[in-house]
């Protein structure tokens, strides 16, 4: 059996990373970090750090303004749009907004990266269906996004990033709208689905939920990234153990 | 394409324009180009009209009935110069009494004595039925120069109807060509502000992964069905009134227009709707190809 580096490269990796919009001054400066398969990151920071410019990094809908970034392994520069568009696929995103389709209702907004895989109905209706329920919407299936509640659309909004078991699941701020007890079960919902092979980050400034948590943080400051703890630590247990199951999915990536 | 996957549209996304464009464009094509075919058709009529060999005549007698002698030659001469250097005329010839015999022998027979009779001398002109001389103004300049000179002038007309009608064709095919080119710009806008109204889709299932290349075609596909659906409307539109132009055009213009299409003009007409249809599918795939570019 291949050891895990010959088969699975780090997730994701920056180097001297630099963004700026515009002409404005430099929001992330310099940034440099490594993201190793099946780990779990927090991102914390102040609003305003630039969380969410770094994750839009990471999901390909920015371009840094100086250094590389390889994501599974590929320097994203040097990627076809084709390509880009494949890697996407395996990116689950929760966007700080949530994006939410308004023509389309709880169901099929869920069911959106599934149709873009071109995979059954008959599959998506039982996944989608199972997960809704899941995170407690199984009333609101045919629900549009504008009847529902902020904490609901919160919970479309994650339930269409994790449907189709992504490699990296990048979540900003994805617990801000709903209660601590809600934001719990979707810490689990992310630790299930870490335990089944994802990498996993979470933007956040919720303190409990990180003290609650011990994952290591991607703390942002002035631009800059500091790994607490430092990088290499980030293996949990749970992962280890869960090695054998997983090896399905590593060989996926 | 089932309604599940169209996720990439919302109401707004089939703009109400569109169809009717189509419909105006697809209505005026068909009637312009069925008016343009029957012309052509009946070109080629008036053309075979023109080109069998006009005639001119020269007296060779006074009124008074005296000869005019040499003063004939000369008129020949001054004709043959003109009608040489006229253009659409392919060649001119005195015909000479034999010739002149034999055309005279289905009425006056064999026996005639044609140096006996005070028949006109008569020139054989031969004319490019293409680009007929403008007869008109060539029976002006023959009265000019040689007066008392006839031009049979019952086909001036008809060489008059072929120069106006070949104008006519130039006209309909750069108009056809025109109302193509207004589709075109037409369909361009029509992308690029639904594109712009579903911004938000796009970038989402952009962010999704979705390809260029699927969104692109999805695009084409759903304006193609837009614009076909209008297309048919206004080729349905179009017939019944072209069939009204048609008898009406036959009453009044008896055999002259050839107003009846063959198979061959009927199968292109019926292409116009598709035609229609595929510049605008063409069309919308460049415009949403180029428009992605701006995502990274
Ligand atoms: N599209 C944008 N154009 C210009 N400036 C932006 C844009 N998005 C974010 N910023 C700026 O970048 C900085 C970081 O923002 P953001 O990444 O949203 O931080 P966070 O998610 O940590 O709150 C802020 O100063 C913000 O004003
Ligand atoms: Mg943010």
């Amino acid at each position: 059996m291949n050891t895990k580096e010959d088969i699975s490269p780090n997730i994701v990796e920056f180097n001297g990373v630099s963004l700026r919009y515009n002409k404005g001054p430099e929001i992330l400066k310099d940034i440099s970090f490594v993201l190793e398969p099946r780990s779990f990151y927090f991102m914390t920071g102040e609003s305003g750090a630039g969380k969410t410019s770094l994750l839009s990094l990471l999901y390909l809908h920015l371009e840094p303004t100086r250094g590389r970034i390889r994501l599974f392994g590929q320097a994203v520069d040097m990627m076809s749009r084709a390509t880009k568009a494949q890697f996407r696929r395996q990116i689950g995103v929760v966007f700080q907004d949530y994006r939410l389709l308004n023509h389309l209702n709880a169901f099929d907004n869920v069911a959106l990266p599934l149709r873009l895989a071109g995979e059954k109905e008959a599959d998506i209706k039982k996944h989608v269906s199972e997960l809704l329920s899941w995170v407690g919407l199984e009333k609101q299936m045919k629900s549009y996004p504008e009847e529902l509640a902020g904490g609901e659309q919160q919970r479309i909004a994650i339930a269409r990033a994790v449907i189709h078991k992504p490699t990296l699941l990048l979540a900003d701020e994805p617990t801000g709208n709903v209660d601590d007890a809600m934001a719990k079960r979707l810490m689990y919902l992310f630790l299930e689905l870490n335990k089944l092979g994802t990498t996993i980050v979470v933007a956040t400034h919720n303190v409990g939920l990180v003290k609650n948590f011990h994952f290591p943080q991607l703390h942002l400051s002035e631009g800059h990234v500091t790994q607490v703890p430092a990088s290499g630590t980030s293996y949990t247990d749970m992962a280890a153990k869960l090695l054998k199951r997983e090896e399905k999915n590593v060989e996926k990536i | 394409m089932s309604k599940k996957s169209d996720f990439l549209f919302n109401k707004e996304s089939t703009h109400f324009f569109l169809p009717w464009m189509c419909a105006l464009m697809v209505f005026m094509t068909t009637l312009i180009l069925a008016g343009g075919m029957s012309i052509h058709n009946s070109l080629k009529l008036w053309q075979k009209g023109v080109a069998e060999s006009l005639t001119v005549q020269i007296a060779t007698y006074d009124d008074d009935g005296n000869s005019r002698g040499e003063l004939v030659y000369r008129d020949i001469e001054n004709a043959l110069t003109l009608l040489r250097t006229t253009p659409g005329v392919l060649g001119a010839m005195v015909l000479n009494d034999d010739q002149m015999q034999e055309l005279m022998v289905p009425w006056l027979g064999t026996d005639a004595v044609i140096s006996q009779l005070p028949l006109p001398k008569l020139i054989d002109v031969s004319v490019d039925a293409s680009r007929p001389p403008m007869l008109e103004q060539l029976k002006a300049d023959l009265e000019q120069a040689v007066p008392g000179a006839i031009l049979d002038s019952h086909r001036i007309w008809l060489a008059d109807l072929v120069h106006f009608a070949s104008a006519i064709l130039s006209l309909i095919g750069f108009i056809v060509i025109l109302l193509f080119i207004t589709v075109a710009i037409t369909v361009m806008y029509t992308t690029k502000s639904m594109l712009s109204i579903q911004e938000h889709i796009l970038d989402l299932v952009h962010m999704l992964g979705a390809k260029d290349l699927y969104i692109t075609n999805r695009y084409a596909w759903h304006n193609f069905k837009t614009a076909l659906s209008g297309s048919f409307i206004g080729f349905v539109i179009a017939i019944p009134i072209m069939f009204g132009v048609t008898m009406f055009l036959k009453s009044v213009s008896g055999e002259l227009l050839q107003s009846s299409l063959s198979a061959t003009q009927w199968g292109l007409l019926i292409l116009v709707p598709f035609a229609v249809a595929g510049l605008t599918f063409f069309t919308t795939y460049k415009t949403v190809l180029t428009y992605l570019r701006k995502f990274v």
